[in-house]
């Protein structure tokens, strides 16, 4: 149910209080069967926005339905008379009809095609067998058809308000390209869809000895910079998922099942990162797979010393000498430490634990012991 | 330009019953360098965050200026950030990096040209406006970073971390320059570091935090000379501060810290504050600087009664400077920062002096600092 800025307002006019509460669609029908007055309505007909019910010096007018449950203003009912009552009936009515087409209300095409597109899509997503590919009515011409780079954004403030899209809209028009799709999907998230031109390197031949920048590794730096720019030009922290260049009318279900799966795992396996890219969590997305009781069992046998592991100075050891390839000297300069420190709380994992991580086999291992340890301890 | 004002602050994360920062009190003058230091985990960046915006506050108030910012959007609230990532616009070239967020305030043409040219200026990075962040250096990305954040001339400057990606001669050349820089735009700037080089040279005061709580909050100086606790007194200083465990015992009138391998007067003023507390029979730590461990002959005879013997595990040499280990001086090992030229070589056995009007008495039980008021 939304916000409801109207009902200021219209308690002004009605001059009383009002009350908003929400109530389930069989209890309503329960409370009208007892009511002394009623709106015309068939008791077999969903309940709609407007509907009345007076009984006991009260009103209750449906402001909000959806099938299972109502939001209902309640109020005193003393002196109101029938055409009030269809006054006020009929204005709630243009109220949720404003709110549910609120966002395509002197919308561009671009938004209105981006609203069809993102309940198409959300429709697929819930779906049990989904269709892949766009229907021809939505795609826009050719648009659709050439690639473009898909981002998932899912925004953590909740002052995020679901009328954002033509700011945030104008927001990635400028800092990316006027080229872009951005489709809203829940409240808070959206699929964007950048150019490929963001790849080109105009400027690779000043980069002679340079070397070469891989897809993904420059699909992660305008990630990053793009959550830079959101972060700090708009609300705050968001998280941010980008994944391969595909054709939005072949790939964007695939792509947003991708990015969501992406953004779940970053955010599960990663606690404090922003930035998810699927590349970087293949080996998070095989152990998710794995059944939780398994996951726990396997973790209660592997760990001589759990304790060691929760360490925090240990953790950032182990994943700082992990993510600098397990490179002696590099993690210690990246932890501010001495190399032989760096080496004894190495060694006391390995006296500890049995596991000596400079040796590649030990080290996958608690590379997942890691990453278990961090989902089931927040179980 | 304005100060900063943080009352009450927590910051809980769902699902966890512990606060990562608890009851953050702190009031940041306008124009005041501070910086936020502490040990990975202690809630530095998560204070420095929530100032930003970027991190919702689950307690308290913040204020800049006179307005409460708790609930405005971090690009409206007049600051400006850099971060250790320093991640800069990759699509575009240093000059649209350093406009774009002027373009979004809708500045004039003319009005972004300057601001941007003048920054570059100052950032001796004028000749780099047409690259790419790829094609430039890593001091040069910062510096870029950096522009990106003057040309804003924000109400505060939050900077986090912002040098740990250089290497250590850029680094201390970039401190300075920074340094510089706040002070000729008399702008309040926020700085995380967990490097307490950074803190002590850059910082008008430091703020020493640990587990989400503020340790102290004081000047460099004071930070240093007068810790309020142990923790303080051990995170700032390299090498670290020595702590020795022993017992405070009086003998014919005379207060004497007594450990393994230690038998030491303690001066007047300080015995004093020991008899009057009640600490006379008790443990405490007592807590020696490297520097404050003597070996010239000159001391060792001013000395008489702070004198420990000791072996010398290693020596390390840095030519202007010598750090002796030390074993034999309380249960742990001691380090002692002494001349460089004082020819002492590993294995040796030494005879030292404790400045003992300059050591520190820490409580066993509360490991806050005896003299501290």
């Amino acid at each position: 149910m939304s916000t409801y800025e109207w009902l200021k307002p219209l308690e002004k006019i009605m001059n009383r209080p009002l009350t908003v509460m929400t109530i389930k669609v069989p209890e309503w029908k329960e409370i009208a069967d007892r009511a002394e007055t009623v709106s015309v309505e068939s008791p077999d007909e969903a309940v709609s926005v407007g509907a009345w019910i007076e009984h006991d010096r009260k009103l209750w007018m449906v402001a909000e339905s959806n099938e299972k449950q109502l939001a209902v203003l309640e109020m005193e009912a003393l002196d109101l008379d029938l055409k009030d009552k269809e006054l006020m009936g009929w204005s709630l009515r243009h109220a949720a009809n404003g709110l549910k087409s609120g966002s395509e209300q002197g919308a561009s095409e671009s938004e209105k095609l981006a609203f069809k597109l993102g309940e198409w899509l959300q429709k697929q997503l819930e779906a049990e067998e989904p269709v892949y590919s766009l229907p021809d009515l939505m795609t826009v011409g050719s648009r659709l058809y050439h690639d473009m780079i898909p981002f998932l954004l899912v925004a953590e403030q909740s002052s995020v308000k679901q009328d954002v899209y033509p700011e945030l809209e104008k927001l990635l028009r400028s800092f990316l390209s006027d080229d872009i799709l951005l489709i809203p999907l829940k409240s808070r998230e959206w699929l964007i869809w950048g150019p490929l031109s963001l790849l080109k390197d105009e400027d690779a031949e000043m980069l002679e000895h340079a070397e070469e920048e891989t897809m993904e590794d420059s699909l992660a730096s305008i990630a990053i910079g793009l959550h830079e720019m959101l972060a700090s030009e708009w609300l705050g922290e968001c998280h941010l998922a980008v994944t391969h260049p595909i054709s939005p009318a072949k790939g964007m279900v695939e792509a947003a099942i991708m990015l969501r799966e992406t953004i779940h795992l970053g955010r599960k396996f990663h606690i404090g990162t922003n930035i998810h890219l699927p590349w970087m969590l293949q080996l998070e997305r095989l152990l998710n797979a794995i059944p939780e009781s398994n996951r726990s069992k396997y973790l209660e046998q592997s760990l001589k010393r759990a304790d060691l592991f929760v360490e925090a100075e240990m953790l950032s050891t182990l994943e700082t000498f992990f993510s600098l390839d397990c490179n002696v000297s590099e993690t210690a300069k990246k932890l501010y430490i001495h190399r032989n420190t760096l080496l004894y709380r190495l060694d006391k994992l390995k006296q500890e634990t049995g596991l000596d991580v400079r040796q590649f086999r030990d080290a996958v291992l608690v590379k997942i012991i890691l990453l278990l340890y961090k989902v089931t301890k927040r179980n | 330009m304005a100060g900063v004002r943080l009352e009450g602050i927590y910051k809980k994360y769902p699902g966890s019953d512990k606060a990562s920062v608890t009851d953050v009190n702190l009031d940041i003058q306008d124009k005041e360098f501070l910086v936020l230091v502490g040990p990975s985990g202690c809630g530095k960046s998560t204070t420095l965050r929530m100032i930003a915006g970027l991190e919702e506050i689950s307690e308290g108030k913040l204020f800049i200026g006179d307005r409460l910012v708790n609930d405005v959007a971090p690009k409206d609230r007049d600051i400006a950030m850099v971060f250790q990532s320093y991640a800069l616009y990759p699509h575009m070239n240093v000059y649209q990096n350093m406009a774009f967020g002027l373009k979004l305030r809708k500045f004039k043409k003319a009005d972004i040209d300057k601001r941007v040219r003048e920054a570059a200026k100052i950032l001796d990075i004028e000749h780099l406006l047409d690259r790419k962040p790829k094609a430039l250096s890593g001091g040069q990305r910062q510096r870029v970073a950096l522009g990106r954040a003057i040309v804003r001339e924000p109400q505060v400057f939050l900077m986090d971390e912002p040098l740990s990606n250089l290497d250590a001669k850029l680094r201390g050349q970039m401190r300075a320059e920074i340094s510089k820089l706040t002070k000729r735009l008399e702008t309040t700037t926020i700085y995380v570091t967990h490097d307490q080089i950074e803190a002590m040279t850059m910082g008008d005061r430091i703020v020493v935090m640990k587990d989400g709580f503020i340790q102290q909050t004081d000047s460099p100086e004071q930070l240093y000379n007068n810790p309020k606790n142990i923790f303080v007194a051990g995170f700032i200083g390299a090498p670290s501060m020595n702590f020795i465990t022993g017992t405070i015992s009086e003998q014919g009138g005379a207060v004497r810290f007594k450990a393994p391998g230690v038998d030491v007067s303690v001066p007047e003023g300080k015995a004093a504050t020991l008899r009057s507390k009640g600490y006379i029979g008790k443990e405490l730590i007592m807590g020696v600087r490297p520097e404050d461990i003597h070996e010239e002959p000159v001391f060792l005879e001013a000395s008489p009664n702070s004198i420990v013997n000791a072996n010398v595990e290693v020596a390390e040499n840095l030519g202007h400077e010598m750090y002796l280990y030390l074993n034999g001086i309380g249960s742990d090992t001691v380090i002692a920062r002494v001349d460089g030229r004082s020819g002492i070589r590993d294995g040796a056995s030494v005879k030292l002096a404790l400045d003992m009007n300059k050591v520190h008495l820490f409580d066993k039980e509360t490991e806050l600092n005896i003299f501290d008021n």
